[in-house]
């Protein structure tokens, strides 16, 4: 019988993976991944307590249980990642990183040496013959986070939770009597949890105050605390008072500049043509033609002519402008219910 | 904590007992004064504190001003070292606080047995001239192991008198911690032969956050928190009236049930573990098999992870503890485990099962045989 090695984090989806995997015969073992354990000012960080939820219910479901610590390469793969991206002025996703650098890579290897056949997690997506397929829950479908992962590590990976809704899960391991089937889902980045990206950039960047320009009348409008924590399209959190609501349509790193507007319209809020670059496709780069694309997590497909230059650089002409595409963000291109890959908005 | 539960983590902490909160409950409300206030009620309510404090202090033989109220164990102990400061001579088995506090003073720490025992002859060895405090607990909190506080006493009046015989004037006292004892041992401080003893309120089904430092009227302590002067200016803060009521209850309660209550519990202990060893005869029980405190029994199974049994059992309502490493802890195997040399192996697999006042036959009957189905079923699951 195979033997799957299955991330769990504590949480409901991984729990019922686990005993999904375990009813279907896998001769299965539990993995907590070990990836952060920093407190941040005002919230601890719930690692312990989230391996000690792990470890329960591989307690119940009778099977063995193990602690991968990979937090020196997830700090050096995934959060330096991420802080020299906000630097840059980009607007990146670690969690992306977090499965083509540590889940489906330095796990799938570690688990793959310690004698797995195969590795799981509660994601909710689907893998046919090495290829991602959307989730069946579309509302929950996280083929986002995935589509840098290689087609080869997806022909050693089981998501058995990609047939179910989330509210069945709920229900599957409520039935199951799982020790985390109450358990509130995560929110957020995992490790920036609850205190958002703004508190934790600043743990590691220094707050220098800047101006709020008004990008069409180019006057000054108040002040900011660093340029580093405003991305396009944002709203709030911009000290400028009374009237319409400002949305940030630009910043300037060098200059520390934010510039913002009140016009809805602005072209720069809007875009028609994306370009992506630092592409991977799961399996073989697609033919041009029309796609459908996704620029952020759970946002709706919206189609797109793809074209793909001599670099294997993307170009996507849209028929409805997408609204406030960052660059560092990435756009994941979908051929009906299968995700082809994606790349990082230039 | 639902009926359903079995409780075996009374060395944890101790259910509050009615009583005890009964006797609390109109210090909350309407007797709320501020004892140091200067009108009729509050003095009516200074009287009682001190009348509590009494009691409480009667209890193992000693006067009530000759007490400090402190906000539980670690603080008394804080308070008791920090005053005297070092050369401070204590185990590697004790509690953090002691530890803790005595490794901010020049300090000595002497090696228990393998049975968790301390002999005094390994304490006469590690005095030295200068040494001014010995401080070993009454009983160990993880093997439930008893101490021979008389013969160490012994040893620190031989220090005294040797020093008084060349006319060195550098006291030593003997301070012990004896908040695993009270209510199962005998804690009266002039039988032990301490100059300064702990208490410890949560663990005699009293309330939390509630002990006491008692030293013998020849000790001179040192605030170690200052304010308006409360407890004789040794520390200050508006004293907890409803915890020393409840306090002086709770171990005048304990001291009238001890010897029937530690007869029981010894009885309950031994049949847990006779059953135990029987379904495990790998099994290791550790602690001094004759002078072990009644209602504890620290038992190892090689080889099996501690924090998996502890989840077992959990999710059949058994609650333990473990003393060994967890999963989130790696590498911080209980000190105490350590120190008596216990393999890593044995370690691990290690459960602290500590009865009490929720503990009755067929409850730790029931206990015994969910363990042993669950060390069953883990020691299957390994041997896959």
């Amino acid at each position: 019988m195979s033997k799957v090695y299955v991330g769990m984090s504590g949480g409901v989806d991984s729990s019922l993976t686990a005993a999904l995997l375990k009813e279907q015969g896998y001769e299965v073992t539990g993995v907590y991944m070990k990836n952060w354990t920093e407190d941040l000012p005002g919230m601890k960080c719930p690692w312990a307590d989230d391996l000690a939820d792990a470890k329960r219910v591989a307690v119940q479901l009778g099977i063995d249980f193990k602690v991968f610590d990979f937090e020196k390469e997830y700090k050096h793969k995934v959060v330096d990642y991420m802080i020299e991206e906000y630097k840059l002025g980009r607007t990146p996703n670690p969690d992306i990183m977090c499965n083509q650098e540590v889940k489906f890579k330095l796990f799938l290897e570690a688990a793959i040496e310690d004698g797995a056949d195969l590795i799981a997690t509660g994601h909710y997506a689907r893998v046919k013959d090495g290829t991602l397929l959307q989730a069946v829950d579309t509302n929950k479908d996280q083929t986002y986070f995935l589509y840098r992962v290689t087609g080869e590590a997806l022909t050693k990976t089981l998501f058995p939770l990609g047939e179910y809704t989330k509210p069945t899960v709920r229900e599957m391991a409520k039935d199951r009597g799982l020790f985390t089937a109450n358990k509130k889902d995560s929110q957020g980045i995992c490790f920036v949890g609850k205190v958002g990206i703004r508190d934790f950039l600043s743990q590691y960047v220094e707050q220098t105050p800047g101006d709020v320009i008004d990008k069409k009348t180019n006057k000054l409008l108040g002040h900011h605390d660093g340029a580093i924590f405003y991305t396009l399209g944002q709203r709030h959190g911009l000290d400028v008072g009374g009237g319409l609501p400002y949305y940030v349509v630009g910043k300037s790193m060098e200059k520390n500049e934010v510039y913002v507007t009140t016009d809805l319209n602005d072209n720069t809020l809007w875009r028609e043509v994306i370009k992506l670059s630092s592409v991977h496709w799961i399996n073989n780069a697609p033919a041009s033609g029309e796609y459908d694309i996704r620029v952020r997590h759970r946002a709706p497909l919206k189609k797109a002519q793809l074209s793909i230059d001599e670099n294997g650089d993307v170009t996507l002409q849209l028929i409805d402008p997408e609204r406030a595409v960052a660059s560092g963000q990435s756009v994941v291109i979908y051929d009906g219910d299968v995700c082809l890959g994606g790349g990082i908005v230039a | 904590m639902n009926e359903e539960m079995i409780y075996l983590d009374h060395a944890a902490a101790t259910p509050l007992d009615r009583r005890v909160l009964e006797a609390m409950q109109p210090y909350f409300t309407d007797l709320f004064f501020n004892p140091s206030s200067p009108y009729a009620p509050a003095l009516a309510v200074r009287r009682e504190y001190e009348s509590a404090k009494q009691v409480l202090a009667s209890t193992f033989g000693a006067k009530g001003d000759e007490l400090v109220i402190t906000a539980g164990a670690t603080e008394s102990i804080n308070l008791a070292l920090g005053s005297i400061g070092g050369h401070i001579v204590t185990a590697n088995i004790e509690h953090h606080a002691v530890l803790a506090a005595a490794r901010q003073y020049d300090h000595t720490i002497v090696s228990s047995d393998k049975r968790g025992f301390i002999e005094s002859s390994v304490v006469r060895a590690a005095i030295r001239p200068e040494t001014r405090l010995v401080s070993i607990a009454l009983a160990n909190n993880e093997v439930g192991t008893v101490q021979p506080l008389r013969d160490i006493a012994a040893v620190v009046r031989e220090e005294r008198a040797r020093r008084l015989a060349l006319g060195d004037t550098t006291p030593i006292y003997l301070h012990s911690d004896a908040s695993q004892g009270a209510g199962q041992l005998d804690i009266h401080a002039t039988r032990l032969g301490v100059d300064l003893l702990t208490l410890n309120a949560g663990k005699v089904y009293g309330p939390k956050q509630v002990g006491l430092l008692w030293a013998a009227s020849h000790v001179r302590l040192k605030p170690q928190i200052v304010g308006g002067g409360q407890e004789r200016g040794l520390r200050s803060g508006t004293e907890n009236v409803a915890g020393v009521i409840g306090f002086a209850r709770a171990m005048e309660l304990a001291e009238s049930h001890r010897k029937f209550e530690s007869d029981r519990l010894r009885n309950l202990r031994d049949k847990l573990q006779a059953r135990l060893v029987a379904a495990f005869p790998d099994a290791i029980v550790s602690g001094h098999a004759k002078r072990r405190l009644p209602g504890h029994l620290h038992i190892s199974f090689p080889k099996l992870d501690a924090e998996r049994l502890v989840f077992g059992l959990e999710m059949r309502g058994v609650l333990v503890a473990t003393g060994s490493a967890c999963a989130a802890n790696k590498g911080t195997r209980s000190h105490v485990l350590t120190a008596i040399g216990l393999d890593s192996s044995v370690a691990d697999g290690s459960l602290r099962l500590s009865l009490g006042h929720l503990s009755n036959d067929e409850n730790t009957k029931k206990a015994a045989d969910i363990i042993i189905e669950e060390v069953t079923r883990e020691r299957e699951r390994t041997r896959r």
